[in-house]
Parts: structure tokens; C-alpha cells; sequence
């Protein structure tokens, strides 16, 4: 039966069965595994590739929020990411490997030529991959790298600005540029490899594997199964190897969100450090160097079926020719260690890319928790708690009403800032250091006196201050006790009427509630305020409206807040 | 007469025409369409000042500050956007009304330049600035002065105006 379905298909694909009878001289080696090895990465790569397209969103706003998601949401995606990824460094090594094996062996030689260029075709389209598809997370590492391989396309003569006006899809980076890069990465450059890798298979059969040295007009055997169980094998190698390290890094990096005015430490994908090292060893000549020296490592790679022409493939008749692709070889691998070695001994540089770091990790920590704001990935540090009054706070306030600020001009604002406990300690000592302490006021006659009264009034008048806010939690009997207090002790200066300036003091209506906070930080200079007795300047026109009534929300949330609510926001 | 030589002449021409033809009849089009942006303004930036703030958060004399310019409204292709990060601005107040800014992006291929508390350094490859933002020789690839912006002062708010430059050469022209 299955014979009968065998012959059946053979009959109707003679190619097939063609391939199947393909002769390897002088019998199989894992010396001819190199093409299907390439073949399985290509397929690892198209794979994951149309796995990962079903989540990618290539818009400027989505890019970075969506590769985040696969990375850390979705399940398993960050597997087939880091697969994806990595797969392009295994591709770079063993299509690299091929090439030295080729040209050592002399295999480009007539009539091979088209496969070696077919070949050398191949090996540019997964640079051009990998360099498309780094833009597209659109995080601070792909965005800057993009820059540089941008800028240097640009500097190209003639055609320079056009090419980068074609990659960006207009003037600057945005939208366009990213749908550019996402369907040169999944459509046209899948297409172009198709057909190249066709070209160089088909071309490949048609002239038979090159023998090895010393097999020239050995008998063929079949390539079927004895070569093709060494393919398979290395195939399996190859992948376990690319499977351990991907888990070994858990997947592929993804920086901070792409950032326009943040320096970051842009560094090339490590198969071309060996120009980023070549640019920074040639000085003044390093645009030069940028542009030729691709050109020039191209140029002699396609020449060299042109040069090399007899038709003697003994390693000893072709010495220079080994040894310039050889020596090419060991020259881009020193090239790249130095790179590297050059980086690790760079303190400085350890530490921005350990701050670096932080921030990416940061920002995918918020990712999961709260989601990436539809209004840009950058957004997404916005979405810790109370971040627009926390940053505010931070930028505007902190410096004179922070507990460590060496500058501090007024009470110190933190955690429990108004609640009874606050305030009873204020009313002991009002001048005392965490309180007026500092202030230009308390050196004068006009500074408030410290309260003298019993424990139990003291913590009815403390109730009577502490319920202003319009706390819930205020005790009426208590309050009521410390108004008649209040009455009695307090109103030579204060009063606490809604709205109403004391005689000498600040008014005490609605002290501490949204509404009185949203005031004084708007003026705090108002007759009902600190009038002429204060120091804060007033933030009415340096704040919106919804600015300080977003302070205003975050100090009354200290005043219920512990030292641990505080830490817990995290960040900013 | 199906030999005939003008006849298969004929017949080779036509199917090239015809094929030629439809091929390029799909192709143009597609092409026009990926080239069209090329020389198109995609994104559209401000061109007027920009307000970076109070002028009081910079103080007379502090070290250069690195200020986010956030453009108020940016046009990108089909989107309007909001409150945009254009790039960053090193700016510094020499005297109460006189200030300076500096553009953060670097006159060499466009990576965003740090401060390392004595000059500029461009992390990319390694161009340095002096604390007055002129190039120090031999650091680099750059090949100027980090460029200037301007800016001024409105109603005791920052205003800058953000201009790109082209990159990578000695003279300073608007990109």
C-alpha cells in the first residue's frame, strides 16, 4: 500500500524523486548539512515570525506596548520572540560559516557562480531582516540603532537623502516609518528571500554538491537517507542549541520605550560591531570607512568567482585566495571582540546601561499593571498612582517641604501631613523644627505661640483642626468641645468661618480639605491665608487650574497615607 | 504558414507587449504608492516657539538642564497627537534675562547627547563637547558645535523654538 501511494506520488512529481536520487560524491558528510540547516533557520524565522505578526501593531503609538505585551502577557510569547530574534544570530553564523567553507573550497568556481551570488544575495537579506525588524519594537535600543544606520544611509552620496526619505516614509520618524519597516520585514524581503533561496537551490542541484578535496570523480550515492539523516541531525543540533539560548537570556530584550530627547547608549546588533569598531578606529575617515568598507568586503566576496578562475580547486594552488577570505574572516572577528572588550572596560558606560536597564524594566512592570496608555508607549510611566501631582510635587515642592531636602524653607510634607497626630504636635510646638521651624516667620514676633493646655483639651481642640478637612472619621462630641475652646483661646488671631481671614492669622475653615489646599497653593499669600506673614510663592500661574488640584488630592491622601503607602507607589 | 517568421515574430512581440504591459499596468501604480512619501512632509512639527515652562525652574548659573521639548500638537501621517516629545533642549540661564539652549541631538547622526558633568558626550560614538557645547577635536566623528536653539523669554515663560539641522557635516543648515 504504501509502495503503491510512493510510486503514485513519484509518478506525478518527478522532481521529487529527482531530488531523492541526487548524487553526493563520494558518499554523505556533514560537510554539505550548511543549506538545510540555513533552510530550517529560514523556516524558525517564518514561523514565529507569522506568530508574532498576529500581535504586532506597527504604529508609533502601539509598537513598543505590543512587543511588551508578547513579551510578558502573552503566553509563551516571549519563547517564540526570543526565537524569532536569535534565530537571525544563528542565521548570521551559519550562513557565515558556509560562505568561508564555499570560498575555501573552492566551490564557486565555474559553473557554480550563480549559486555563490545567489548565496552572498541570501546573506544581505538577513542583515536587511535583522535591521528591519530591530526598529520595529520601537523601544530606546532599535529606535537610536535605527538612527545611526539611518544617518549613515543618509550620508551615502547622491542617493542618500532620497534612500533615507524612503525608509522614514517622509521627513522625521513616525507612523510611516514604522509600516515601512514592518512590510519591507514581513512581505517584500520574505518575498525576495523565496525566490532567492529558490534560485540558489535549484542552481545548486543542477551543478550537484561540490565534491570535497580529494572526491573529484568518486561514484555518487544517493542523497536519500544517509545525507539526508546527517541534515536532519544537525538541524536538530542547531535548533537545540537556539532553544538553550533563548531560554538561557529568557527571550530577547526590549529597552525602554523609544524616547526622543533621552541620551541611550545605542550599541549595533553584534554582527556588525566590527564596523561600529572599524568607524571608531578610523577617525576622520570613519564616514568613509562606514560606506566602503561593506562595499569593498562585497565587491571582493562577488569578484572572487571572476578572479579565482582556473579550474583547479587544490587548496595549495589557491593560497591567496584562502587566505584573504580566511583573513577577512579573523580580521571581522577581532574587530567585533575589541568592540566588546572596549565596552567592558567602560565604567561609566556600565552604569548608564545599568540605569538604562532599570527604566526598561520599569516600564514593562507598569506595562503588566496598568496597560500602556493608547496615547504612546512613553505614557506608560505615567501610570503610577497620582502621577501628575507626584511629579509636580517632586519638581515644584519638594525642595523646600521635603524631610530630606538640605534647602527645606517650610514644614516638612510626608506621609500622615495633617492627620490628628500632625496636628496636636504642631499645636506643642509650632515653630518646632518640622513645622515652622525654618520658616522667616517663626524668627519673629508675629510666629504662633506654643498651645498650653491640658492632654484632653489639647485633643479636642486637635479634633476641632483635624475635622475642617471634612474627615469622615471626626469625632462631633469632641469637635464640639474644642470649637468652644478655640473660641475662648484661638480667635485673637484665627477663625475658623469658612472663607474668613483671622485677625492676625490665617484663617482655619476647611483647613486641610481639597478645596483649601487647591487655594493656598494657588495663593498662598491671600488675606485669608498667610496674607503677608508667608513665604511660598503662589503657583497660580505656573499651574493649571487641574495641576494644583491634583496636589491638592495628594496631600489630602497623605494625610491618611503611612510611610509604607508612600514607598508602595513605587517611582516616578 | 504556422513557421511563417514574421507571423512568430509578430506573436513573440505581442505576448511581451501584452504581458509586459499588464505586469507594469499593476507594478506602477504599487511603486507610485510606496515612493510617495518620500519627499512628502509625513510628520509636521511645530514651528513656532514652544513653551518649555516657567523661567524661574532654571535657575541664574546652575549647570546646563536638560528640558524635554514636547510640541503641543504633532501631525504624523493619519494621527494628530498631543503633547509630543520632539527631543531634549540643554538650556542654561548665563544672566537673569539671557539664556542659552542647546540642542540634545547630536550634529553627527542624530543620537540624543548626554551630560557627564564637565562637557557633552554623544554615547553613540563617542563625540565630546565642551561645557560651552564647542567640539572638542578627536573625540569623534562629529563635526561641529552641538547646535543652538532658540530661545526666549514671554511673559516670564521659556519659549524655544526646535529646529533639526542636517547631520553629519561642518556646516549648519536647517534640515
Amino acid at each position: 500500500m504504501t509502495m503503491r501511494l510512493t510510486e503514485w506520488v513519484t509518478e506525478r512529481v518527478r522532481a521529487l524523486s529527482d531530488q531523492t536520487r541526487l548524487g553526493i560524491p563520494g558518499g554523505p558528510s556533514l560537510a554539505y548539512v550548511a543549506g538545510w540547516v540555513i533552510v530550517m533557520l529560514l523556516g524558525v524565522e517564518a514561523i514565529t515570525g507569522a506568530a508574532l505578526s498576529a500581535f504586532y501593531a506597527p504604529s508609533t503609538a502601539s509598537a513598543w506596548a505590543s512587543v511588551a505585551y508578547i513579551k510578558d502577557q502573552v503566553p509563551l510569547g516571549w519563547f517564540v520572540r526570543g526565537l524569532h530574534f536569535h534565530a537571525t544570530s544563528a542565521l548570521v553564523i551559519v550562513t557565515g560559516a558556509h560562505l568561508v567553507q564555499t570560498a575555501i573550497y573552492g566551490a564557486y568556481k565555474k559553473p557554480r557562480e550563480l549559486v555563490w551570488w545567489l548565496g552572498l544575495v541570501l546573506m544581505v537579506l538577513v542583515l536587511g531582516f535583522a535591521i528591519s525588524g530591530y526598529v520595529l519594537r520601537w523601544d530606546q535600543a532599535g529606535y537610536w540603532s535605527n538612527h545611526v544606520e539611518i544617518g549613515i544611509t543618509a550620508s551615502a552620496p547622491l542617493a542618500g537623502p532620497t534612500l533615507k526619505g524612503l525608509a522614514l516614509g517622509g521627513n522625521d520618524y513616525g507612523n510611516l516609518t514604522l509600516t515601512r519597516f514592518y512590510a519591507l520585514h514581513i512581505v517584500a524581503l520574505p518575498g525576495i528571500v523565496l525566490l532567492v533561496v529558490g534560485g540558489h537551490l535549484w542552481t545548486s542541484r543542477l551543478h550537484g554538491s561540490t565534491p570535497r578535496w580529494g572526491h573529484d570523480g568518486l561514484a555518487a550515492t544517493r542523497r536519500w537517507p544517509r545525507q539526508t539523516l546527517r541534515d536532519v541531525v544537525a538541524m536538530a543540533i542547531v535548533f537545540a542549541i537556539l532553544i538553550g539560548y533563548v531560554i538561557s537570556q529568557h527571550g530577547a530584550d526590549l529597552a525602554a520605550p523609544a524616547d526622543p530627547g533621552a541620551a541611550y547608549d545605542a550599541r549595533p546588533l553584534w554582527y556588525f560591531r566590527w564596523l561600529f569598531e572599524l568607524r571608531h578606529l578610523a577617525g576622520s575617515m570613519e564616514r568613509a570607512a562606514a560606506l566602503l568598507a561593506p562595499v569593498i568586503v562585497g565587491g571582493f566576496l562577488v569578484g572572487l568567482p571572476l578572479i579565482d578562475r582556473s579550474p583547479d580547486r587544490s587548496p595549495r594552488k589557491r593560497l591567496p585566495y584562502i587566505g584573504a577570505v580566511v583573513g577577512l574572516f579573523v580580521l571581522i572577528t577581532v574587530l567585533t571582540l575589541k568592540s566588546f572588550a572596549t565596552d567592558a572596560g567602560d565604567e561609566a558606560l556600565a552604569k548608564r546601561q545599568a540605569a538604562s536597564e532599570m527604566l526598561a524594566s520599569r516600564a514593562r512592570a507598569l506595562a503588566v499593571a496598568n496597560g500602556v496608555p493608547i496615547t504612546g508607549a512613553q505614557d506608560v510611566f505615567k501610570t503610577v498612582p497620582m502621577y501628575t501631582a507626584r511629579s509636580i510635587f517632586e519638581h515644584k515642592c519638594k525642595g523646600c517641604h521635603d524631610a530630606h531636602s538640605k534647602d527645606r524653607k517650610g514644614p516638612i510634607i510626608g506621609a500622615g501631613h495633617g492627620n490628628r497626630a500632625w496636628f496636636e504636635a504642631f499645636l506643642r510646638a509650632p515653630s518646632g523644627d518640622a513645622f515652622w521651624g525654618r520658616t522667616k516667620l517663626a524668627a519673629t514676633e508675629d510666629a504662633m505661640k506654643a498651645v498650653e493646655l491640658t492632654p484632653a483639651e489639647l485633643g479636642d481642640l486637635t479634633e476641632l483642626l483635624y475635622a475642617q478637612s471634612g474627615a469622615s472619621d471626626a469625632d462631633a462630641t469632641k469637635r464640639a468641645r474644642g470649637q468652644a475652646i478655640f473660641d475662648k483661646a484661638c480667635t485673637d488671631c484665627h477663625s475658623t468661618d469658612e472663607g474668613v481671614a483671622g485677625a492676625s492669622g490665617p484663617g482655619l475653615g476647611d483647613l486641610g480639605s481639597r478645596d483649601w489646599y487647591t487655594s493656598f497653593i494657588s495663593n498662598p499669600k491671600k488675606a485669608v491665608h498667610m496674607g503677608t506673614l508667608g513665604e511660598m510663592p503662589r503657583f497660580d500661574g505656573d499651574l493649571t487650574i487641574i495641576e494644583r488640584d491634583a496636589v491638592a488630592g495628594y496631600l489630602t491622601w497623605l494625610r491618611t497615607a503611612s510611610q509604607a503607602d508612600l514607598d508602595k507607589l513605587g517611582p516616578l | 504558414m504556422v513557421d511563417d517568421p514574421d507571423r512568430r515574430g509578430f506573436l513573440k512581440v505581442a505576448t511581451c507587449a501584452v504581458g509586459g504591459g499588464l505586469g507594469l499596468a499593476i507594478v506602477v501604480p504599487a511603486l507610485r504608492v510606496c515612493v510617495a512619501p518620500t519627499t512628502a512632509q509625513t510628520v509636521t512639527t511645530p514651528t513656532d516657539p514652544i513653551d518649555l515652562g516657567a523661567l524661574d525652574r532654571i535657575k541664574v548659573g546652575a549647570p546646563w538642564q536638560r528640558i524635554d521639548v514636547i510640541a503641543p500638537v504633532v501631525k504624523d501621517a493619519w494621527t494628530t497627537e498631543h503633547d509630543v516629545p520632539l527631543g531634549g533642549a540643554w538650556v542654561r540661564r548665563v544672566a537673569d534675562r539671557q539664556l542659552q539652549a542647546l540642542s540634545s541631538v547630536c550634529p553627527h547622526l542624530g543620537c540624543a547627547v548626554g551630560w557627564d558633568g564637565k562637557g557633552f558626550l554623544c554615547p553613540c560614538h563617542g563625540s565630546q563637547w565642551s561645557a560651552s557645547g564647542a567640539l572638542v577635536a578627536n573625540t569623534g566623528p562629529a563635526k561641529r558645535d552641538l547646535d543652538p536653539l532658540p530661545i526666549e523669554i514671554k511673559d516670564g515663560r521659556l519659549r524655544l523654538t526646535w529646529v533639526r539641522y542636517k547631520l553629519d557635516m561642518a556646516a549648519r543648515e536647517p534640515a
